[in-house]
């Protein structure tokens, strides 16, 4: 029953005319950036992120949730049509969606992605209303030293389970910590690492940061690197869309096992939807008796990593919202957001706020049918997106990333603080460094440091404290392991890399 | 294909510099404390010797291994980081549509041909767009115009 009061509650919530709005809005958003390549959500929410302290914080995170779905259903537009990901959670897409375009049946494909999207993201919901509420009531026991333990997990899982070395993950957290100590310190309030400068007094801008280390940093890649091919309209044509009856058959069962794979994957820190439509893909291929099929055009294909990513999409909410512990950069900048409204995230979250989460899971499923309405009948005009030509394009969109810095705080230091985090950011391209752990680490420092300090406290200045509750020592125990063998496999990865010369 | 993998070795040289520096100046400049009672100073001294650590960690393995070769872009780097801060040095004193047409200017030099008039349109576009979403629609007080001499 109280379930039932609870969805009552939120559909009420999301209902509202505002709240309908901007998840209009926020949806729409996302199918545009996630339909071009060259700019993702993240930059998308970073920019979009000081216009959301003009909105109530349920609105605000109502639209910048609609971005982050949104954005992957349109990143199978291009995935589709150009075989170029609108988001890198839709590489798989292109395997199996390109060929079928090139066959004159984009339009089955598309249809496909969004049906798939679209029950991924459903059944991504159900998880998230029934394990968001039961995490949150276990977790209310917490303390210092439990919070401190899941942080430093979600960290190293986000830096090891990535494609990539470990070690530089590692190293990018380690970064991002730091930068997230700038400021002042939350015991004795000294100023740290300010340099003399009154503007560093208080801390690093998030939107600064993510917008520089993403948005920036994105821009200089993508220029001169992007050339877009011609496009068949007739292949997208509302008639084109038809699949046989077997297509759908094939395509759903396989959808279902997407969701399957995606719910799990998405909730995990450090995996999200781009490892999860991997893993849905390389799964259906192994199960499919059909498995030659793939990669010239099956549907299967598209069904299992398009279901799997918005499954994903919807099951990151879950450690996010139940424990304040965000697992990728996009959940990060969510939780920023809540905190620049004032609202504390964690495990109180759930009962404190309960319009704000049940309404925000409300809109998800308004959102997710929005999104079938979009991509489905107007695919035509998000087709028409993709000519734009990324000349005209990236000035536009280093304009807004300076406007939108500028708002928050009035402030021309922090534009100049973009273009610092965007030399960062290119600098970290160049190096291949990963630069989800450093927005991560950045964001997770500050709360990391004072339940590190306070369990210190409380322990006397005993470090195995962690060790001797039995919930922190065993989330420290599999981060331990997680640790060792992320450092492991790298060093063995790169002796397999030298032999293979 | 490099004998050695330099952008490893320079990397995580400039992680481990970098990070001795910042425990340097945390242990210089703050307040440590203690284990049970911390300063400002000790947490960000003990993430900077990991920093360097995890540097050093990157760095030496390199030596042992071939690496590829790093393309080095330096032209679209500077020129779209130098639109980011003429908007930064220009906002203040000049106003918004001044910043935003030397973003739009600079940042499209990025590109390998030159078009004039696509410039021009974009820089008359965003300007509107700029002017109507941040000071008609959302009421910020940000001037479009100044001259400050």
């Amino acid at each position: 029953m109280d379930m039932l009061a609870n969805i009552s509650l939120g559909i009420g919530v999301a209902l509202s005319g505002t709240n309908l709005f901007y998840c209009f809005l926020g949806v729409v958003v996302g199918t545009v950036i996630g339909v071009i390549p060259g700019v993702g959500a993240i930059s998308a929410i970073s920019l979009l992120l000081p216009v959301t302290f003009y909105l109530d914080p349920t609105t605000a995170l109502i639209m910048l949730g609609g971005i982050w779905y949104g954005a992957t259903y349109g990143g199978s537009t291009a995935a589709i049509l150009l075989n170029i990901p609108g988001t890198p959670a839709n590489a798989v897409t292109c395997m199996d969606g390109y060929p079928l375009a090139r066959q004159g049946r984009g339009g089955v494909a598309l249809l496909m992605a969004a049906l798939a999207s679209f029950t991924g993201g459903t059944i991504g919901i159900i998880i998230l209303m029934f394990f968001s509420p039961l995490l949150a009531s276990y977790a209310l026991s917490f303390g210092a030293a439990e919070y401190f333990a899941l942080m430093f997990m979600g960290l190293v899982a986000a830096s090891t389970i990535t494609d990539g070395s470990a070690v530089k993950g590692l190293a990018m957290v380690t970064l991002g910590i730091l930068f997230g100590c700038v400021g002042a310190d939350i015991y004795t309030g000294v100023p740290r690492f300010n340099f003399g400068t009154l503007e560093l007094q208080d801390t690093i801008s998030l939107v600064a940061l993510a917008m520089g280390v993403f948005g920036v940093s994105e821009v200089i890649a993508t220029v001169r690197n992007v050339h877009v091919s011609p496009i068949d309209r007739s292949s997208v044509s509302f008639r084109a869309m038809r699949p046989t009856g077997e297509e759908l058959r094939r395509a759903g069962t396989s959808a279902l096992r997407g969701s399957g794979i995606g719910s799990f994957f998405g909730a995990l820190p450090g995996a999200g939807p781009s490892i999860a439509a991997f893993i849905a893909y390389a799964f259906e291929k192994k199960v499919s008796p059909r498995s030659k099929l793939f990669g010239k055009g099956a549907v299967e294909g598209i069904a299992a990593p398009e279901s799997a990513n918005n499954a994903a999409d919807q099951t990151a909410f879950i450690p996010t919202l139940s424990l304040g512990i965000p697992g990728s950069p996009t959940m990060a900048l969510m939780l920023g957001a809540l905190m620049i409204h004032g609202i504390a995230p964690g495990p109180g979250l759930v009962v404190e706020q309960p319009s704000l989460f049940w309404g925000l899971i409300m809109s998800f499923w308004i959102g997710n049918l929005m999104l079938v309405i979009l991509n489905v009948p107007m695919i035509g005009l998000w087709v028409r997106l993709l000519t734009i030509p990324y000349h005209l394009l990236y000035p536009a969109v280093l304009v807004f990333i300076c406007i939108g810095t500028y708002s928050v705080h009035q402030s021309a230091f922090e534009v100049g603080l973009v273009a610092f985090f965007g030399a960062l950011g290119y600098l970290m391209r160049v190096f291949d460094w990963p630069a989800a752990p450093l927005l991560l680490g950045f964001v997770l420092g500050p709360m990391m440091e004072e339940h590190f300090r306070r369990a210190m406290l409380f322990s006397r200045g005993d470090v195995l404290t962690f060790f001797e509750r039995p919930i922190s020592a065993t989330v420290m125990a599999i981060a331990i392991l997680m640790l060792v063998w992320g450092v492991i496999s790298t060093i063995r990865q790169k002796r397999r890399a030298r032999l293979e010369e | 294909m490099l004998t050695r993998d330099y952008r490893d070795i320079v990397g995580g040289g400039v992680l481990l510099c970098f990070g001795l520096w910042v425990a340097w100046y945390a242990a210089s400049h703050y307040d440590l404390g203690t284990l049970r009672r911390m300063g400002p100073g000790m947490f960000p001294m003990l993430l900077a010797i990991v920093l360097a650590g995890l540097g050093l960690l990157m760095a030496v393995p390199a030596f042992f291994r071939e690496g590829p070769k790093v393309q080095l872009r330096l032209f679209v780097p500077a020129v779209i980081l130098l639109s980011v801060l003429s908007f930064a040095l220009l906002i203040g004193p000049f106003g918004l549509i001044p910043a935003i047409v030397a973003v739009t200017c600079l940042s499209a030099l990025g590109e390998e041909k030159f078009r004039p008039l696509a410039i021009v349109l974009l820089c008359l576009v965003l300007s509107v767009i700029a002017w109507l979403i941040f000071s008609v629609g959302l009421g910020l007080t940000l001037p479009m115009f100044r001259w400050p001499f």
